[in-house]
């Protein structure tokens, strides 16, 4: 076939040749030189497209992404790097026990303790008093051993092999007349005194004694619910992380974790726990707190509230303090009317009280109106809100619970202040100071839990370390995360400009995690917390650099627009010869081939 | 009896000085001309500095308190304003020029601060925050809109003077911004009453915005007695309005204005072409009747903090006009009369509207209106898309006095004034008065970084007009710098002047400073069109192509003569096709006889 056309063109030339109206004058053959410089010149424009122009062009388009540990990031989301344990340090005192008698009960009482924990990562390690002198209760040693409780803990920070911060202080003493054991928290410090009767003295050979399952259980009580509150952070933060990876197995950490927690915590306590956790508020280091007096007229406007906060509400802030700062400020606005969604009160006339329906609640701040925007600086603003109501709408009360108080998740919390005279035609102008009291208990109440600090044990220092702790975890696993959120988005967004401070911000942040790892598993817990927060705020600020979220974004029409006129002219002569010339020769290397 | 209205008195008295309320506010309605009335508010809030310090607000707002506290601003003025002033018809502005601003929005505080650069930074986020609070661009206000005047202004504060050295004043206007009614909720948002009772029920943004010319002031200082013994601050709110009485009177469902009926027009008389077939339509002869509610579309709505036992002493509506003119007040309200004879003022009722008719028996008079000491008018002269120059008229209406005063502007980097070229002559003569400016403090301007700013102590004699010109240059911006709207042309911020009480005249020195603001101008630049830079990109890559594309082919192609070419051979072609098309045509054939075949 080939070869048909090849004589059906051999013949046209031939007509053409033989056309002696078109004859013409063949150009006299190219040298080899020419043809050959044809080829270098084709040759040298295209290098100097591909090895000048390309990588000017790549060099000057390209966005600088700065190289950051992906895999480690994502390790740390999802909780492969560091399975955090929280081993706490519980120091026993038996002033009259013998050594021997002691140390056996010590043992024993861990035995139990240990057979009463089911989630393993946080655990309850016993500890003989150091400086223990036995059968020697004078008050000169006693002396010695407190002596030697605060050197101790001046001297802890540095030394890694043994716990030394200790979580709480068992002092075991024997009380003449008792049946059974018993033992006494005190509230403002981190002591728990155990009576034992002294026919419950254990001895060394038995292998089971009534006042170690005693003590076991009650340490185990005491910390059962900060066990639950870890156990739930540290799983819902697993859950999290893994929701947007279905498909992906989960590793066997969280499995173990997550059957650990299911098995040591009922659904109840979790559903009580997550409201809990759902209702408090990030870790800040400083929180604003802002008091607010509404009120629908104009009265009251004004009240006590400098000496009442004095009183009654900055006492409680300075012994907190230690976990966060706070600064207060208060406000009064009048005139300030609820929003038009919301149902006015409706008397209810058995009792003779105006009710807010409970579905009304949540809309009774009148956002759009109301001046409560959040103050200036660093740190999440706390509002709570004395609503004083109208005389004519009063008692005011939320329908159905009678109660007049109320707090918004992470927000703040509302009390309906009713006057105390029922029969008063309008209300006072000035609020005293008592009459606010009730309601500033309240807020204080609201403001531990939005802190999230636990309600068991009564023992404030206690609830303190249990805050520390909480807030370490919380904290842990939020830089975490944000990690992972940045390494995803890395990789989600090619187009994405990554800077320097960047990456600096998240080596930091995995130093100060590993930092934080190593403290909980030595139990260092507030250098913990410390290294936490610096982790958590560098996290933050890599995740939202200012030069990453404004993204370069050029449609394709304008880089249509802003090549084609230049490449269009230059690429197609470009295109063709270099075509051309590889046809050339490849043709000359065929008839190389053949000849 | 008299004994015991002395006692009344005096015990009242007592009550007045003993009384040292946290919050007053004052409406003062004071008839310009026949056809427009001024109204004045003004809220005035008091806190000790110690409870601002530790921050517990009570009338003065935590919102603006706290962005106060978090830019350590001492002193603040804000202002809000819309429209011109026209001093002819209305004479001299209220509070002495003090609580407007030029249009747009104009701001100026004193910031605490180390250093300059220190200043600046608080400033910036000062502007910032303010922006947020009031919905307005106050977050543009950057370098090159800032300045940092000299002689115009005073801190209003009675700062003490050790602190005052690290005291920094800063000012910014906005000439462009449109002042609406996102800014008036905010502004209403701070007052105690939000706008809900007291006097503050009246503002309503369709009245205020329709108003001739407005503005809203805020004015926040620190105020310390003599004798240094217990700081406050002070903060005062401010609207004043001046209201076309027909416009506003029209219902608001019904807001287009008919024609007079021919019976009932009124001829202004003193027209040269006044007859029976022309009218000059003339409000001299009419006068003003109105109420409350028609003016502002409803009644004041009782007292703002009506449970408090001072509330008869800090809420009051004020009307400036003759005593013969017969006002009528609806409620149980308390009237007093000034002495003088030109005005009364009435104590609002607590928890009830509250209602004032200004009837229309009786003689229609009015009070007359104060002059202005000083008028000053500016506007650009020359043309083309180069050059240009400002003129300002200032001219001084006094036959006996002369005056002096700081005239102070601001320029936008992009207008470059020639400062050789300023001159100061009278109108009457032609060269140039060297005694009219008699202190100059100059700042120019640097691309893109500031602007210019232009401080002159300015005499003007009795009787005359001075006329102070320069010119100046028009920049090229760049692609980006151009606003939207481009062509509209840039605001020029207004000048302010500042009047310097006359010398020698020792009572004086304490008296309220007195200011005069001159419109704002639109300066015309060259605009380019926006759709130049892809325009440039085809333009250059078609060069580049040309230019390209012959060097290439020069460089590749064969030449050869023009007869030894090989033309297009239709022939050939004709062939070649032909041939093909049989070789197809046997192929697909042959295919279907093989199949037969088979």
């Amino acid at each position: 076939m080939a070869q048909g056309i090849d004589t059906a063109s051999e013949d046209a030339n031939f007509k053409v040749a033989s056309n002696p109206a078109n004859a013409k004058n063949q150009p006299p053959p190219e040298s080899p030189e020419s043809i050959k410089t044809r080829g270098l010149v084709i040759l040298s424009f295209w290098a100097v497209v591909v090895l000048l122009g390309l990588p000017v062009w790549l060099w000057t388009t390209s966005i600088y992404r700065a190289s950051l540990p992906l895999q480690d990031m994502l390790d740390w989301a999802d909780g492969k790097a560091c399975k955090p344990t929280f081993p706490l340090q519980i120091t026993i005192e038996a002033p009259l026990l013998q050594e021997p008698e002691a140390a056996h009960l010590v043992r024993m009482t861990q035995h139990a303790l240990d057979d009463l924990n089911e989630f393993s990562a946080h655990h309850l390690r016993l500890r003989l008093a150091k400086s223990f002198l036995p059968r020697d209760p004078q008050n000169a040693s006693m002396a010695v051993i407190q002596d030697g409780y605060a050197a101790g803990s001046h001297t802890q920070y540095g030394r890694t092999d043994v716990l030394d911060e200790e979580a709480l202080t068992v002092r075991i003493l024997p009380k003449t007349g008792a049946q059974a054991a018993s033992a006494e928290l005190r509230s403002h410090s981190t002591r728990l005194d155990v009576f034992y009767a002294s026919n419950q003295t254990p001895s060394v050979s038995s292998s089971s004694s009534n006042l170690a399952t005693f003590i076991a259980t009650k340490l185990q009580e005491l910390f059962a619910e900060e066990q639950a509150i870890i156990a739930n952070i540290l799983q819902s933060a697993q859950t999290k992380s893994q929701a947007p990876q279905m498909s992906s197995s989960a590793s066997s950490a969280t499995r173990e974790l997550r059957s650990r927690s299911h098995r040591s915590v009922n659904p109840e306590l979790v559903a009580k726990l997550d409201s809990r956790m759902a209702r408090s508020l990030k870790y800040a280091p400083t929180y604003h707190i802002t008091v607010s007096l509404f009120t629908p007229s104009a009265a009251p406007s004004s009240w006590e509230i400098e000496s009442a906060l004095a009183e009654y509400f900055t006492p409680l802030l300075d012994s907190i303090s230690g976990v966060s700062n706070f600064t207060v400020d208060t406000q009064v606005q009048l005139y300030a009317t609820f929003s038009p969604s919301v149902h006015s009160p409706e008397y209810d006339t058995e009792q003779q009280i105006w009710t807010l329906r409970e579905e009304d609640l949540s809309g009774f701040i009148n956002a759009a109106e109301w001046p409560l925007s959040p103050s200036i600086g660093a740190g999440p603003t706390l509002n709570f809100v004395l609503y004083v109501p109208n005389p004519s709408t009063s008692p005011l009360v939320v329908k159905g619970s009678q109660a007049s108080g109320w707090l918004i998740p992470q927000w703040g919390g509302v009390v309906i202040l009713n006057p105390q005279d029922a029969n008063a035609t309008s209300n006072e102008a000035t609020l005293s100071k008592e009459s606010i009291r009730p309601a500033l208990l309240t807020f204080s109440h609201q403001l531990l839990s939005f802190l999230g600090a636990p309600q068991t044990p009564p023992s404030l220092p206690l609830q303190l370390q249990t805050l520390t702790r909480i807030r370490a975890a919380s904290l842990l696993l939020s830089a975490s995360s944000t990690m992972g959120s940045l390494a995803n988005l890395t990789v989600a967004l090619p187009s994405i400009a990554i800077p320097e401070t960047v990456s600096s911000a998240v080596d930091t942040t995995m130093m100060h995690l590993r930092t934080t790892c190593d403290a909980l598993k030595e139990g260092r817990f507030r250098d913990a917390l410390k290294n936490a927060r610096i982790a958590e705020v560098q996290a933050e600020k890599g995740f939202f650099e200012k030069s990453m979220v404004g993204q370069v974004y050029f449609p394709d029409e304008h880089k249509v627009a802003v090549y084609l006129p230049l490449l269009g002219p230059v690429g197609v002569p470009l295109v063709m010869s270099a075509l051309k010339e590889l046809r050339r020769l490849w043709a000359s290397r065929k008839a190389g081939q053949q000849g | 009896m008299k004994r015991f209205s002395c006692i009344l008195l005096s015990l009242l008295l007592g009550l007045l000085v003993s009384a040292d309320p946290d919050y007053k506010e004052l409406l003062n309605l004071q008839p310009l001309n026949p056809a427009s009335l001024l109204a004045s508010f003004n809220f005035w809030s008091n806190a000790s500095l110690q409870s601002y310090e530790q921050q517990h607000f009570k009338f003065i707002p935590r919102s603006l308190g706290q962005i106060l506290q978090h830019a350590k601003t001492r002193e603040l003025h804000l202002r809000f304003t819309t429209g011109r002033w026209d001093d002819e018809s209305w004479g001299a502005r209220p509070w002495g020029g003090t609580k407007e601003g030029g249009t747009g929005v104009e701001l100026w505080a004193w910031v605490e601060a180390d250093s300059d650069a220190g200043s600046f930074a608080r400033w910036v986020t000062l502007n910032n925050a303010l922006s947020g609070l009031f919905c307005a661009s106050l977050n543009f206000i950057d370098s090159t809109r800032t300045t940092r005047p000299r002689m115009t202004f005073d801190p209003a504060s009675s700062v003490t003077d050790a602190s005052s050295e690290s005291l920094f004043l800063l000012h910014g206007t906005l000439p462009r911004e449109v002042v609406c009614t996102e800014n008036l909720t905010p502004f209403l948002k701070l007052l105690p009453c939000k706008g809900k009772a007291g006097i503050a029920s009246l503002l309503d943004g369709h009245k205020l915005f329709d108003a001739s010319w407005q503005s809203m002031a805020i004015d926040v200082r620190l105020v310390c007695p003599e004798d240094r013994s217990e700081c406050s601050i002070e903060m005062e709110q401010t609207v004043d309005m001046v209201l076309d009485v027909d416009r506003s009177k029209r219902p608001r469902d019904n807001p287009i204005p008919r024609p007079i009926p021919s019976e009932n027009l009124q001829c202004d008389q003193s027209k040269p072409y006044a007859g029976n077939e022309a009218c000059y339509p003339s409000d001299a002869n009419l006068g003003q009747s109105w109420t409350l509610a028609e003016i502002f579309g409803r009644p004041i709505q009782g007292s703002c903090l009506a449970g408090d036992p001072h509330s008869q002493l800090r809420d009051s509506v004020c009307i400036n006009i003759p005593h013969e003119r017969e006002v009528n007040a609806y409620g149980d309200v308390v009237e007093t009369k000034n002495a003088a004879g030109t005005s009364r003022c009435f104590a609002i009722p607590a928890s009830k509207p509250f209602e004032i008719v200004l009837s229309h028996i009786g003689p229609q008079t009015f009070n007359d209106v104060s002059q202005p000491s000083l008028h000053a008018s500016r506007s650009f002269t020359g043309h083309g898309q180069e050059r240009g120059g400002v003129q300002t008229l200032l001219t001084n209406p006094s036959t006996t006095s002369s005056i002096e005063f700081v005239y102070f502007e601001t320029l936008p980097w992009f207008m470059k004034p020639y400062l050789h070229t300023l001159s100061a002559r009278l109108a009457t003569s032609s060269i140039t008065s060297p005694d009219i400016i008699q202190e100059t403090f100059y700042r120019p301007a640097l691309d893109r970084r500031r602007g210019t700013q232009l401080e002159l102590l300015v005499s003007v004699p009795a009787d005359s007009t001075v006329i102070l010109t320069y010119d100046f240059d028009k920049a090229i911006l760049r692609y980006t710098e151009y606003p939207p709207d481009a062509n509209r042309g840039f605001d020029v911020a207004p000048a302010v002047i500042r009047l310097l009480p006359p010398f020698g005249n020792e009572s004086s020195i304490s008296q309220a400073p007195v200011y005069i603001r001159t419109s704002s101008l639109l300066l015309p630049l060259p605009t380019p069109d926006f759709s130049m830079p892809y325009n440039v990109i085809i333009l250059t890559s078609t060069v580049m192509a040309l230019a390209f594309g012959m060097i290439f082919n020069l460089l590749v192609r064969r030449f050869v003569g023009a007869d030894e070419v090989e033309g297009w051979n239709l022939a050939a072609l004709k062939a070649k096709a032909r041939g093909r098309v049989t070789v197809l045509l046997d192929k697909l054939l042959g295919k279907g006889k093989e199949k037969k075949i088979q």
